[in-house]
């Protein structure tokens, strides 16, 4: 019985390490992907001044509304993620 | 030919079964998963879909998701690489669950559902038109779609004819009216996508003349709102965009103060906040609904997405605008674009005519009295039968009309968020403690939300300053109006601070036995009107099974359960009582 015990928290402990080991590689290698994929991205996009979110306020627009006109498209558009 | 309709991974999953054309069911996962707001894939909202309509996985010809994923990856791609370097926290928080699941959406279909057939993806704004316009009364009408986003979108104005939708233009992120509503929710201190409703029910303690209440000046340096509607946020003032946050430092500093913290005293400033806040919102969704039947030059207008749920606008909307009808689907939120998506595809994909018009919410799971006898037999719970519906409806109105707070479990359990009379807790109104002995007994939510009416339809006009014809939207709590002078000291638990009430209508073969208590009901006290309040525990959604009502009634302090025609009292059973605010999280 007592080794049943014991056996459960050395394994809840091991899954417990193993969790956090992931998180730890997990936030390290998004990190790195964070820094060289995103941020050369970002550069990129700020050499070419491109605003990719609407952040700045112009008030002299007449609407902030944009066309979209969206509608029935062929069938095929609807299988795809996008 | 039957399609199944899917929403997850954002907050509430839901899934839905449209067969010919009809919708024969319609569930939210967090109410077999008994997780509030639950965003994980629907499975077991499904297998009750297909449970319900006696057809396995193979018999579904297609499967319709309710946004376009890598759009949505596109637009959080976007927000990463033009906030860089300070969004780094929130992309390793985010980005596991995107590879994981959100972008693996047909793959997770196929595992979890065992499907092999075609899978369709909608965009999410037109999910959300199609849930409202496609199942609605009318052949012809505008729609207007506002949440907080989609995939770009946050706000379409659009038109829908027969089975055709178009969404001409729209508003896109960050500029979002629902993440504004978010933000100032996260600001006072509640949960968001979650407690919006509350800050919503807190705007009549504050101050609602824009001309005198100093926050809503400060919130229009926030928001630019042009005439047409159309509206553009000063971004200074928010994070969501880069942080899980919401509010930044400078809009505290507009508001006088750091966020509230949960457990904090609301004060004056945090009422007067909230006023202005559903100030700026109506004032948008007024121009914006008087800009849109310019645009379109009819008179129905359909309304979708969580803003829709903002029922204390909702009841201006006919007065506001020059629209004649409105129509929104009970759940608007993103739960409810899985019938969008659904129906999006039967009628006008897949071009199929449209024979269906939603007109009731009962579309969740029911238990039959064999199946709660059973239970109750097995568990050891003392009850006693009715014989029939006639002494279902005489016994428990004279318990309500005698202040016991009545667990009212019958049929089929409600769609979407509010409790319609199926899975609700009913009392009475004309008690001036009731509200007291609601929320000392069962809810324990906060002091200043009132509590919700329900009246048979034909009584309606008598008590209430409702539209007339009163709209569908009311039979689903979706509208709020003045309760009128006269009988306001007579029904205060359901008399909001404003002399409002966010009533419920029930129309005559709706729900009969409903129907029928509350007639009975109103024999004994002449007030034919019911507190109707969701049957669940404090941060739990309602309850589904009778063993989910059974736990409900012994963690609370309802006095009496009726479950079909078994009458369960409280203090019969003292060996099962627990106290559930214990374990509440709301």
């Amino acid at each position: 019985m007592a080794l049943k015990k014991i056996s459960k928290g050395v394994h809840a402990g091991f899954k417990e390490f193993g969790e956090s080991i992931n998180k730890i590689v997990n936030a390290l290698l998004l990190s790195i992907t964070y820094f060289v994929g995103v941020g050369s991205a970002s550069a990129i996009a700020k050499l070419q001044k491109r605003k990719l979110l609407d952040l700045k306020t112009s008030k002299s627009k007449e609407t902030y509304y944009q066309e979209l006109m969206l509608s029935k498209k062929s069938k095929k558009d609807y299988y795809r993620q996008f | 030919m039957n399609i199944l309709g899917i929403s997850c991974f954002y907050h509430d999953a839901a899934a839905c079964l449209v067969k010919d054309g009809m919708l024969v069911a319609a569930v939210e996962e967090e109410r077999f998963t008994r997780k509030k707001h639950d965003s994980s894939f629907p499975v077991n909202a499904v297998r009750y879909c297909l449970k319900e309509a006696n057809l396995s996985i193979k018999d579904i010809d297609c499967i319709c998701f309710y946004e376009k994923p890598f759009l949505k990856f596109e637009r959080l791609l976007y927000q990463h690489i033009q906030m860089f370097p300070y969004s780094l926290p929130t992309f390793i928080r985010s980005v596991p669950a995107w590879i994981n699941e959100k972008l693996r959406v047909p793959k997770i279909i196929r595992k979890k559902l065992r499907y092999q057939g075609n899978i369709l993806f909608v965009d999410h704004h037109m999910a959300h038109a199609a849930s409202s316009f496609l199942v609605s009364p009318f052949e012809e009408a505008a729609i207007l779609t506002v949440d907080g986003v989609g995939e770009w979108t946050t706000t379409a104005l659009g038109v829908g004819k027969g089975n055709d939708i178009v969404l001409l233009k729209d508003i896109r992120f960050p500029h979002s009216l629902g993440l504004l509503y978010s933000t100032i929710t996260a600001y006072l201190g509640f949960s968001v996508n979650n407690s919006e409703y509350k800050v919503m029910g807190l705007s009549p303690y504050g101050n609602m003349n824009p001309k005198t209440n100093k926050y809503y000046t400060k919130l229009k340096e926030v928001i630019d709102i042009k005439e047409d509607g159309s509206y553009q946020f000063d971004m200074s003032y928010f994070v969501y965009h880069y942080k899980a946050s919401m509010p930044s430092k400078k809009l505290c500093r507009l508001l006088d103060g750091p966020i509230r913290k949960a457990e904090a005293e609301l004060t004056q400033r945090h009422q007067d906040i909230a006023a202005a806040l559903q100030l700026v919102l109506e004032e948008a969704m007024t121009k914006m609904l008087n800009h849109l039947y310019s645009l379109t030059k009819v008179d129905n207008v359909v309304l979708a997405g969580g803003v829709a749920l903002n029922s204390v606008y909702n009841g201006k909307i006919l007065r506001n605008t020059p629209f004649k009808n409105i129509w929104i689907q009970p759940n608007a939120t993103d739960g409810g674009a899985s019938i969008g998506a659904a129906y999006y595809a039967y009628n006008t994909i897949l071009d199929n005519k449209r024979n269906f018009v939603f007109d009731s919410p009962y579309l969740g799971p029911s238990y039959s009295d064999a199946e709660i006898k059973s239970y109750l037999d097995k568990n050891n719970i003392k009850y006693t039968a009715f014989k029939n519906d006639k002494e279902i409806v005489e016994k428990n109105a004279k318990l309500i009309y005698e202040n016991n707070v009545l667990g009212w479990f019958q049929g089929r359990m409600e769609w979407g968020p509010r409790a319609l009379g199926t899975r609700s807790i009913l009392s009475n109104p004309c008690n001036t403690k009731m509200q007291e002995i609601l929320n000392q007994k069962v809810k324990h939510r906060e002091k200043f939300r009132p509590f919700a009416p329900v009246v048979c339809e034909d009584d309606a006009l008598e008590y209430f300053d409702c539209d007339k014809p009163i709209p569908e939207p009311t039979d689903y709590m979706l509208m709020v109006y003045p309760v009128k002078k006269q009988w306001q000291k007579k029904i205060p638990a359901v008399t909001h601070v404003d002399g409002s009430g966010r009533l419920q209508t029930v129309r005559k073969g709706q729900n009969n036995l409903y129907y029928n208590l509350i007639k009975e009901f109103g024999k004994h006290s002449g007030v034919p009107i019911l507190i109707n309040t969701s049957f669940n525990i404090r941060g739990e959604p309602i309850v589904c099974t009778p063993h989910d009502a059974y736990k409900c009634m012994m963690g609370t302090g309802i006095d009496y359960l009726v479950m079909g025609r078994y009458l369960i009292k409280r203090e019969d059973n003292p060996q099962h009582i627990w106290d559930s605010e214990r374990f509440a999280n709301d």
